[in-house]
C-alpha cells in the first residue's frame, strides 16, 4: 500500500534525521516506531504525508510517487489521517465543527451528512456531550480523542499517530490508548510513533526500531521486546527502564534529579508516592551519609531501574570507602520506610567490579494496590 | 461623561479669568513670566531691564491672551497695532504706560544676483516715500486707522519690464499681510506693490511662516522678505534695507474689565463669535467631514493595501519581503508630518492631487504598515500546529489561511487594530501642514479671527472624541460579529437536524 525507498532527509543545520529508510506498509498493518529520542521517528512519520519534505528517495502510495513534483498532495493527504502530539484542534471552532468542517470543505459532504458522521464518532470516543465545547475547554485526553474523531471522519486509508500520548497527564494516557486500541481491532492501517513500550507491544503487529536515522531492527513485538537480535536494540530494551547518576560532590543537584525521575515515572506510569520513597532513601543514604562521611570528594554511582513485567522499582548504589550499614541510619522517616513490607534492602561487597567499586546497596520498591 | 463635565468646569474657571494684576511698570515684571511670539525678537527690547524674567514663546499671537488670562504669563509683548484689535475683543486687557520699546521693520534682501540692485532701489524708494509723505500716509491707512473689513490695496498695474520679484510675507498677520476676500492684502503688500509699480517689477507673493522668511530669503529662494525686525544678529547674516516703519511694542497685562458684561453674557458672546458669526459652524462641519473622509479612506485603503502586501509576502518571496521591510522601516521611522510633506512637495509635487488626497495616500501607507505588522503579530500568535493540522487533513494553502489561520489571527490583532484606528484619527490633526482644512486647522483659523480659545478648542476636542468613539464602536462591532465564540448554538448547526 505504501512503499518507502531510500528515503533521506537532511535539515538545513546539517543534521540528518533520516539516512536511508526502506519499508513497505501493507494494508491492515499496525506499525509502532520505537527508538531513542532524536533518531528520526517523527520525521519519518511526517515524511509519509509530506509535512516534512524528504531530501531524496521515494514514497509510493497506491502506485504514485508522492515526492514527485506535480503530485496533488492535498488529495493524497485526504487519504492519510494524522494525529499530533499536541492535538492541534482548530481553536476557533467548536468540537462538532472541528469534525464537520473538514468533511464539508474537503470531501464535499452535506452539512447533515457531516454532522451525522461527527456525532457517530463523538459517541464512539465517548464525548457526545461536548458538541459545543471549544478545544481549550477540554482536557488533553478529551482533545486528543476529538482529534482522533476528526481524523476518522475523513475515512482515511491510513492513520499516522505522532506520539499521541506524550503531551498528556499520566491519568489521561489510558483513555486515549483505549480509543486507539479499539481502532486497532477494526483492521485499520496505522503507524504509531510512541514511547509507551507496553502500549506498542500490545497494539502492533510490527515494530520498527529506529536508531541513528535508519530502521535498525524490525520484527514482531515478541521478536523485538523479548528476543532482540542486534546490540543497540538490546541495549535500548534494557535501558528502557533505567537511569544512572554519578554523585561526585556534596552539592549534588537533587532537585534536577528529582525532576527527571518524575518525568521518567510519568512515562512508565510509576506512582508518584513510590518515587518519593525512592528519593527519600537516595537522599538519606547517598547525600546525608555516604557523601557526608566520604574523605575528599564522594564517588557514588546510583542506578535506578524499573521492570514493567514484575512491577519492581530498584535502586542500586555503588560506592567506595568505609562500608555503610543502612540499618544504622538514624532518620526516623527512613527507618519507617525500611519497615514497610513493600520495601526491601540488601547490601554486599563487590569483587572485581568492572568500574572498581567495593560496596553495593540495593533497595527495591514494590507497589501493592489497596 | 462625569470626567468630561469636570474638564468643562476647569475650563470655564479659566475662561472667567484671574483678577486685574498689580503690575504697573516694567520693573514690576522682573522675575515674572512674559509671553512673546516666536521669532519676532521683541524680548530683546526689555531683556536688560528685567534680567530675571522668563520668556515663554507662542506661535499664535492670540494664544498669548489665553496664557495671560489663565495666569501662565504675567504679561506679553505685542505690537501696538495688534493690541488694538485684541483689545476690542478683550476689554479686560491693558497696556503699561511705557512701551517696551520700538521696533524698526526693514526688508531683507535675497541673497542672489538681484541683491545689490534691489537694495539700492528699495532704499531709494523708502527715502523718497518718507520725503513725500507716502509712507506715513499708508501707515495711517493700514495701521493707525486700520479697518479689517474695508481696507483694500491695489495689487495691479505692474509693467514687469524689469522682471518678476518674489516676495515672502507672513500672510496671517493683520494688518501687515493677510488674506482679505481671497486676496493678499495689508501694509507690507501695499508697500511692495507701490515699489514694484515705481521700478517696473511684477511682484509675486508667497505666504511663509515668520520663522521661515529670513532663512528662505538668505538661501536666495525669495528676493525680498518683509517685516524683518532689526537686530544685531540679523544684520550680520542678512542684507537689510533701511527702516520702512516704526511701531511701539506694548506690554499687555490684565487691567480692570470695565465692560459690564456678566459671565454668561461673555460666554454667549464668545459662543456667538465662534459659531454663529459668518456661519462659522459650517467651517467646523467642513473640517470634521474632512477629518472623517481622510480617516475612513485611509483605514479602508490601508487595510486593503496592508493585507495585499502581507499576502504577497506570506510565502517568503525574497523580493516582496525585502521591499516590504524597507517600506515598513522607512514609513515607521518617519514623523507623520515629514511623510506628508515629502509626499506633498516632492512625490506629488508636480501633480494636481489635492492635500486631502495626498493625506489619504500618506495615512493609507502608514496604516498599511501597521496592518502588515498586525497580521504578522496575529499570525505568529497562533501556533504552527494549526497550519500543520489543516495541511495534514488536506486543506490547500489558500483554504488553510482563510478558514483556519485568519479567523484565529483576527481575534489576536483586532484589539490592536482598534487602537491603531484611534491613533490614526488623532494623527490626522497634522494635515494642516499641507494645506488641508481639517478639524484642527479650522479650529486654528477660527481662533485667529475671534481671539477666543475656549469654544474652538473644546468643540474640536469633543468632535475628535466623538469621531474616535464612533470608529472604535464600529471596529468593536465587527470584532464581535466575527468572533467565533459569540455564535449561538443554533447558528453553528444551522440547517441541521440535531441528534437527541
Amino acid at each position: 500500500m505504501i512503499e518507502i525507498k531510500h528515503l533521506r532527509k537532511e535539515f538545513d543545520d546539517e543534521t540528518i534525521p533520516l539516512k536511508d529508510i526502506n519499508v513497505t506498509i501493507n494494508k491492515g498493518d499496525i506499525i509502532s516506531i520505537i527508538g531513542p529520542s532524536g533518531t528520526g521517528k517523527s520525521t519519518l512519520l511526517r515524511c509519509i504525508n509530506m509535512l516534512t519534505e524528504p531530501t531524496s528517495g521515494s514514497i509510493i502510495v497506491d502506485g504514485q510517487d508522492i515526492t514527485e513534483k506535480g503530485c496533488n498532495l492535498n488529495e493524497v493527504r485526504k487519504k492519510m489521517g494524522m494525529v499530533f502530539q499536541s492535538f492541534n484542534l482548530f481553536g476557533h471552532l467548536t468540537v462538532i465543527e472541528n469534525i464537520m468542517n473538514p468533511q464539508i470543505t474537503l470531501l464535499g459532504r452535506s452539512r447533515q451528512e457531516a454532522y451525522d458522521k461527527a456525532m457517530y464518532l463523538l459517541d464512539s470516543v465517548g464525548l457526545s456531550s461536548k458538541v459545543f465545547s471549544y478545544p481549550d475547554e477540554l482536557s488533553g485526553g478529551q482533545q486528543q480523542r476529538i482529534a482522533i474523531a476528526r481524523t476518522l471522519a475523513m475515512d482515511p486509508d491510513i492513520i499516522l499517530f505522532d506520539e499521541p500520548t506524550s503531551a498528556l497527564d499520566p491519568s489521561m494516557i489510558g483513555e486515549v490508548q483505549s480509543v486507539i486500541k479499539l481502532l486497532a481491532k477494526t483492521g485499520r492501517t496505522m503507524m504509531i510513533v510512541t514511547h509507551e513500550m507496553d502500549f506498542a507491544r500490545k497494539i502492533s503487529n510490527r515494530i520498527l526500531f529506529m536508531y541513528d536515522g535508519e530502521i535498525y531492527e524490525e520484527g514482531t513485538p515478541r521478536e523485538i521486546f523479548e528476543h532482540p537480535k542486534k546490540e543497540m536494540t538490546r541495549k535500548f530494551i534494557q535501558r528502557l527502564s533505567s537511569l544512572t547518576y554519578h554523585i561526585d560532590s556534596t552539592e549534588f543537584d537533587l532537585e534536577a534529579m528529582s525532576e527527571e525521575l518524575h518525568g521518567y515515572g510519568e512515562k512508565l506510569l510509576i506512582e508518584a508516592e513510590r518515587l518519593s520513597k525512592l528519593l527519600l532513601a537516595l537522599e538519606e543514604i547517598c547525600i546525608n551519609n555516604l557523601a557526608d562521611y566520604a574523605e575528599g570528594t564522594p564517588d557514588i554511582l546510583v542506578k535506578i531501574e524499573y521492570s514493567e513485567k514484575s512491577d519492581i522499582l530498584t535502586m542500586t548504589i555503588k560506592y567506595n570507602g568505609n562500608r555503610l550499614d543502612v540499618s544504622s541510619i538514624e532518620s526516623k522517616l527512613f527507618r519507617l520506610l525500611l519497615q514497610e513490607p513493600t520495601t526491601s534492602v540488601s547490601d554486599k561487597e563487590l569483587e572485581n567490579d568492572e568500574l572498581g567499586y567495593h560496596h553495593q546497596i540495593t533497595m527495591s520498591f514494590r507497589w501493592i494496590e489497596e | 461623561m462625569k470626567r468630561l463635565f469636570s474638564v468643562l468646569v476647569v475650563l470655564l474657571t479659566l475662561l472667567s479669568a484671574v483678577g486685574a494684576s498689580d503690575i504697573k511698570t516694567l520693573a514690576d515684571l522682573d522675575g515674572k513670566n512674559i509671553g512673546v511670539q516666536t521669532a519676532v525678537l521683541y524680548e530683546e527690547l526689555i531683556m536688560d531691564k528685567v534680567p530675571h524674567a522668563t520668556f515663554q514663546y507662542y506661535t499664535m499671537p492670540n494664544d498669548m491672551i489665553l496664557a495671560l488670562t489663565s495666569g501662565k504669563v504675567d504679561a506679553y509683548l505685542i505690537e501696538a497695532v495688534s493690541f488694538g484689535v485684541q483689545h476690542k475683543n478683550h476689554p479686560e486687557l491693558a497696556v503699561l504706560d511705557e512701551p517696551a520699546g520700538y521696533i524698526n521693520a526693514t526688508c531683507i534682501i535675497g541673497n542672489n544676483s538681484k541683491k545689490d540692485r534691489l537694495l539700492r532701489e528699495i532704499n531709494e524708494f523708502i527715502k523718497t516715500s518718507n520725503e513725500n509723505g507716502m509712507l506715513s500716509e499708508i501707515y495711517d491707512y493700514w495701521i493707525a486707522d486700520f479697518d479689517p473689513d474695508t481696507d483694500t490695496c491695489d495689487v495691479g498695474g505692474f509693467t514687469g519690464e524689469n522682471g518678476t520679484i518674489s516676495v515672502a510675507v507672513e500672510g496671517g498677520y493683520e494688518p501687515f499681510s493677510f488674506i482679505s476676500h481671497g486676496q493678499i492684502s495689508g501694509f507690507d503688500v501695499d508697500f511692495i506693490c507701490r515699489f514694484a509699480r515705481a521700478y517696473g517689477y511684477t511682484p509675486e507673493f508667497f505666504e511663509v511662516p515668520f520663522e521661515a522668511i529670513a532663512p528662505g530669503v538668505e538661501t536666495g529662494k525669495y528676493d525680498i522678505g518683509m517685516n524683518i525686525v532689526v537686530s544685531e544678529e540679523r544684520n550680520e547674516t542678512g542684507t537689510l534695507s533701511d527702516v520702512y516703519y516704526t511701531t511701539p511694542i506694548e506690554l499687555v497685562v490684565l487691567g480692570e474689565d470695565d465692560s459690564s458684561a456678566g459671565f454668561f453674557e461673555k460666554l454667549q458672546n464668545s459662543f456667538y463669535k465662534t459659531f454663529i458669526k459668518e456661519n462659522r459652524w459650517k467651517l467646523f462641519v467642513q473640517g470634521a467631514v474632512e477629518t472623517i473622509v481622510i480617516t475612513i479612506s485611509s483605514i479602508i485603503a490601508g487595510t486593503v493595501i496592508g493585507f495585499a502586501i502581507y499576502m504577497l509576502c506570506r510565502h517568503g518571496n525574497k523580493v516582496a519581503n525585502g521591499a516590504t521591510n524597507f517600506l515598513l522601516w522607512l514609513i515607521h521611522g518617519m514623523p507623520t508630518v515629514l511623510l506628508l510633506m515629502i509626499l506633498y512637495y516632492i512625490v506629488f509635487g508636480s501633480s494636481r492631487l489635492s492635500g486631502t488626497w495626498v493625506s489619504v495616500v500618506g495615512f493609507s501607507l502608514m496604516f498599511a504598515c501597521s496592518m502588515i505588522d498586525m497580521l504578522r503579530v496575529g499570525y505568529n500568535a497562533i501556533g504552527r500546529g494549526q497550519l500543520e493540522a489543516s495541511t495534514a487533513l488536506g486543506y490547500s494553502d489558500h483554504q488553510s489561511f482563510f478558514r483556519i489561520l485568519l479567523p484565529q489571527a483576527a481575534q489576536h490583532f483586532l484589539p490592536i487594530y482598534r487602537n491603531e484606528v484611534v491613533t490614526l484619527i488623532k494623527e490626522t490633526s497634522v494635515v494642516g501642514y499641507i494645506a488641508v482644512l481639517d478639524l484642527t486647522k479650522i479650529s486654528d483659523l477660527v481662533r485667529s479671527r475671534t481671539y477666543e480659545a475656549f469654544f474652538p478648542l473644546i468643540l474640536t476636542a469633543v468632535m475628535y472624541f466623538v469621531i474616535a468613539a464612533l470608529m472604535t464602536k464600529a471596529v468593536g462591532w465587527i470584532q464581535n460579529r466575527i468572533d467565533p465564540r459569540r455564535r449561538s448554538h443554533e447558528k453553528i448547526l444551522k440547517g441541521i437536524k440535531e441528534w437527541e
